[in-house]
Formats: structure tokens, C-alpha cells, sequence
């Protein structure tokens, strides 16, 4: 059986030592094909051995679309993604990643940048900070406080030549207050900060008094795909093969059933082409299709769109 | 030939065309980029040289669902304009993802019939279907405004080189 691609195929192509515990894994197409754009500060997941999923921040120019350099900071006591990807993926190695996701909004009228990063949570503003530069717009500060020698040193060392780094170290100097970084509230200037959960506590406070949309932030683990408000986790239960699959709220039907290993025969996913029909036996569907009449409903519908409005639907699977 | 008699006149009614290719386009794989091609080389039987849909390559979106009749597929100039026009989106030749973009060629005509493109000759199976992850790679909204024109799904019966501005035309 051979389930639909679900992600964008690379290789790792060079592995580099980025200092303090950093790998930085360059990604490029098999084929060294031109890869999905992406905005500056956007990130991707890594689909890893054993079917792990991490997000990374990617770390180059958008402008070059030949490759995907991330930054990986081996967590011992972390989750086992860092792990895996530091002491068993190697140069020539396959990686599944999903499409690049997020990024920050630099829109013109925003003239000037503050940018505070706390340790590895530097990544995203290296390709934040190489676009900025890039089309023009260099009037961006970007703080990095950190313990001891900075992580990434060598990616560091055009931003500290063109004067755009201010690095704080820790150990040696009192940290920074984070207020006195951003200053006040003036419309021409937008934030971003990035770094552990105290510092964006920190950073939270003290641009409170910020409009939201002059503010990012990006979180280690970023929060999930906005979905749709009203949607609700849910569960499939498989009358035939006895199987309970949860179902977040905002995934799809199909989504849940394919990462279980059920193979449907999906074509256009968004509810038009008839061939993700399944039956079902208990429960109550939201429909959301373009093909099912109404007798059909009664008995079958649509995985790839469908929903449901009870904590429980049976299918006849 | 295309023909109809209508029943009111008994005026037989012939659709006359003649297209021009304008675009051609491949990927290696599901999700990347489309690049540009001055040519491409189509194979009979089989597909594109170096496209995701070429049999034995076996790397496109679709490719779990093999699929003779999908080697190579067309996509209307038109309906980029149609929607500016109607839906003010600007989607660009190589978004739709399809491999060919003709101007003047009616897709929707077509199934069933064989055609001449370029030097090739290839059978059209079946109007493409718009697929929802297209959303997600170019981030406009157009898997709706590309229900029924999204393009035409064709078999390679003769294969050899097709160029930019090459001819299209009816095989009858
Ligand atoms: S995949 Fe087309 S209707 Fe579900």
C-alpha cells in the first residue's frame, strides 16, 4: 500500500557545528530543485525517524530557495527530536518536511526593528534579519542575550559587522531589562522576540501598552495552525477494525485516518470529487461536502471535509 | 471535428480552433516549485521527462493513485484571466501546477478527443479536478473558482518535443 506524499522530501546535504550544542543541518532538494518559499521568520516541521514531528525556525535568506538551514540545539532532556537528529542523522540522509509555515509580518510603513532573542530563539531573526537587509530596510536592532559565548557565532558575524547585533552576555553583565530594549510604543517601530517562556513573560509585559499587530512572538513550540473557532476534537471509532483514532479539533477526518495507516483513496480534499466516500453507522456528521445528496448522507459521507458534531462518530471501517 | 446540428436550423455547428502552447512547466516532486521550460520531452506512454507524474518516477501528489490517462496535463490561459477578472486573483502560469498552458485550445471540449500538441499527439482522458492542497502551496484562495477549469488530464499517444508557441490542434 502506498499512502499519498505528505511532505516535501530533503536530504541533509552538510551538517555544521554551530557552537554551544548546536547542529546546523543544511537541507536541499535530492535534485537540488528550488524548494517552497518561504517569509523571513517562517518555520518548518522535520518529520523524523519514528514518526517524531519537530518545528524549526528556518535560518537563511528567503531569497535563497535552494535550501532549508536549521538550527538544532541537542536538549538532553528534552522530547528525543534534538537527540535523534544530532547523534543519528547524517550527511545523505532523508528528511520529510512540511511546507514552511508562519513568519513575521514587516509591512512598509514599519521602518525601523527591535528585535530580542533569547539564546538558540536567535534563529528566526537570521532570515528576518537577512531579508531585512536584503531589500533595503536596515534599521532593525536585533539583542541577543545569552550565557556565555553566543550560539551560532559564525551566522552572528555579519550582523555584528554591520552593527545590527547587540549581544548580552549574561555572564558577564547583569541581563537587560527588556522594556529598556523596546523603549515606548512608536508606530513606525515593530518588536519580535523569541526565547524561553520567562522572557517572553517578560516581553509580553513589557510591550503591553504595544498595538498587537506591531508585536511578534514565536514560541519554541509554536502554537498549533489557527483553525476555525468552532471546531472540536472529536473521536472516530472503527466499528471493523475495533480502532478509536482522536481527532484534533480543526484536523480532518482523512488527516487522522491516514496518520493511523488507513489508506483512502482522497484526490481533490476538499470535498468535490466523490472519492473519499466512506459510510457511516452512528453518531452525527457535519457534512461540509459538494458531492453527497441528502438520502446519501443518510448513510455515508466525506472524510476529507467532514465533521463531527458529537464527541463520537462510527464508521464502517 | 466538434460537431453539433442544431435542431431548430439543421445549421451544422463546428467548433473551430487552433491554440498556441504559451508556458511549460515541471516539478520533480510533490510540493516544489514549478520551473519554466523552453521544452519539454514527452514520452509516449509514459509522461514528461523529469516531471513527478512520469511513470516509474512515482513522486507527484497523486502518485499513490497511479493514474495511465494523467502523463501530462494542460491548463487554459484563460482561466488565469478569467480570474483576475472575476475573482481578482492573480495566479501565475507556473501556480496551477499543471504542466502546459495553452491559449485558445477549449479543454473542456476535449475528453475523449485526441489533439495535437506540437509534434505530439495526445488523448485527453478526463478534465483535472482541483485539489485542495494547492491552497496551501500558493496561499490564495482558488480551489473554489477552479471547479470544473482546472485543467485537462491527457494520455501521450505519439510523444517527441514540445516547445513554447508550438501549435495545437485538432487531430480529427
Ligand atoms: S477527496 Fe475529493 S471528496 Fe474527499
Amino acid at each position: 500500500m502506498t499512502l499519498p506524499i505528505t511532505t516535501v522530501k530533503t536530504i541533509v546535504d552538510r551538517i555544521e557545528d554551530g557552537g554551544a550544542g548546536i547542529k546546523v543541518f543544511r537541507l536541499v532538494d535530492p535534485d537540488r530543485w528550488q524548494l517552497p518559499p518561504f517569509r523571513p521568520g517562517a518555520h518548518i516541521d522535520l518529520h523524523l525517524p519514528g514518526g517524531m514531528v519537530r518545528t524549526y525556525s528556518l535560518c537563511n535568506d528567503p531569497a535563497d530557495n535552494a535550501r532549508y538551514v536549521v538550527a538544532v540545539k541537542r536538549e538532553a532532556a528534552g522530547r528525543g527530536g534534538s537527540v535523534l537528529l544530532h547523534d543519528a542523522i547524517d550527511v545523505g540522509d532523508t528528511i520529510g518536511v512540511s511546507l514552511p509555515r508562519g513568519g513575521l509580518d514587516l509591512p512598509d510603513d514599519v521602518t525601523r526593528f527591535a528585535f530580542v532573542a533569547g539564546g538558540i530563539g536567535v534563529t528566526p531573526f537570521l532570515s528576518v534579519a537577512a531579508w531585512l537587509k536584503r531589500v533595503g530596510r536596515p534599521k532593525f536592532t536585533l539583542h541577543l542575550i545569552a550565557r556565555g559565548a553566543p550560539p551560532l557565532a559564525h551566522l552572528l558575524v555579519p550582523l555584528l559587522r554591520s552593527g545590527h547585533l547587540v549581544v548580552h552576555d549574561t555572564a558577564a553583565a547583569a541581563r537587560p531589562h527588556i522594556a529598556a530594549l523596546v523603549g515606548r510604543p512608536l508606530s513606525d517601530v515593530g518588536l519580535g522576540c523569541c526565547g524561553p517562556e520567562s522572557m517572553i513573560g517578560d516581553f509580553e509585559q513589557a510591550t503591553r501598552d504595544w498595538p498587537a499587530s506591531r508585536v511578534h512572538i514565536e514560541r519554541f513550540v509554536p502554537p498549533p495552525l489557527p483553525v476555525d473557532p468552532d471546531a472540536r476534537p472529536y473521536t472516530l471509532a472503527l466499528a471493523r477494525s475495533k480502532l478509536e483514532i482522536p481527532v484534533a479539533a480543526g484536523q480532518t477526518m482523512l488527516s487522522a485516518l491516514l496518520g493511523v495507516g488507513i489508506d483512502i483513496p482522497a484526490s481533490c480534499c476538499g470535498g468535490i470529487c466523490g472519492s473519499c466516500k466512506v459510510d457511516w453507522l452512528e453518531g452525527a456528521p457535519i457534512h461540509r461536502d459538494r458531492v453527497l445528496s441528502p438520502t446519501e448522507r443518510a448513510r455515508s459521507l466525506m472524510v476529507c471535509v467532514a465533521e463531527s458534531a458529537e464527541d463520537r462518530l462510527v464508521l464502517d471501517l | 471535428m466538434l460537431d453539433t446540428l442544431d435542431s431548430k436550423t439543421a445549421t451544422p455547428v463546428t467548433l473551430a480552433w487552433t491554440g498556441v502552447v504559451r508556458h511549460l512547466h515541471i516539478t520533480p516532486r510533490a510540493f516544489l516549485p514549478m520551473r519554466a521550460m523552453a521544452e519539454l520531452q514527452l514520452i509516449a506512454g509514459k509522461g514528461i521527462d523529469s516531471d513527478r507524474y512520469m511513470i516509474g518516477r512515482e513522486e507527484g501528489f497523486y502518485s499513490s493513485k497511479p493514474e495511465e490517462g494523467r502523463q501530462v496535463t494542460l491548463f487554459e490561459i484563460e482561466t488565469l484571466l478569467a480570474l483576475k477578472r472575476d475573482h481578482n486573483i492573480d495566479l501565475a502560469p507556473e501556480e496551477h501546477r499543471r504542466n502546459v498552458t495553452v491559449a485558445g485550445v477549449p479543454l473542456t471540449h476535449l475528453v475523449g478527443q485526441k489533439f495535437w500538441l506540437g509534434e505530439t499527439l495526445l488523448e485527453a482522458t478526463r478534465l483535472s479536478i482541483p485539489c485542495r492542497h494547492i491552497e496551501e502551496i500558493t496561499g490564495k484562495a482558488i480551489f473554489d473558482p477552479l471547479i470544473n477549469r482546472s485543467g485537462l488530464n491527457c494520455k501521450i499517444l505519439q510523444g517527441g518535443t514540445v516547445r513554447v508557441g508550438d501549435a495545437v490542434r485538432n487531430a480529427a
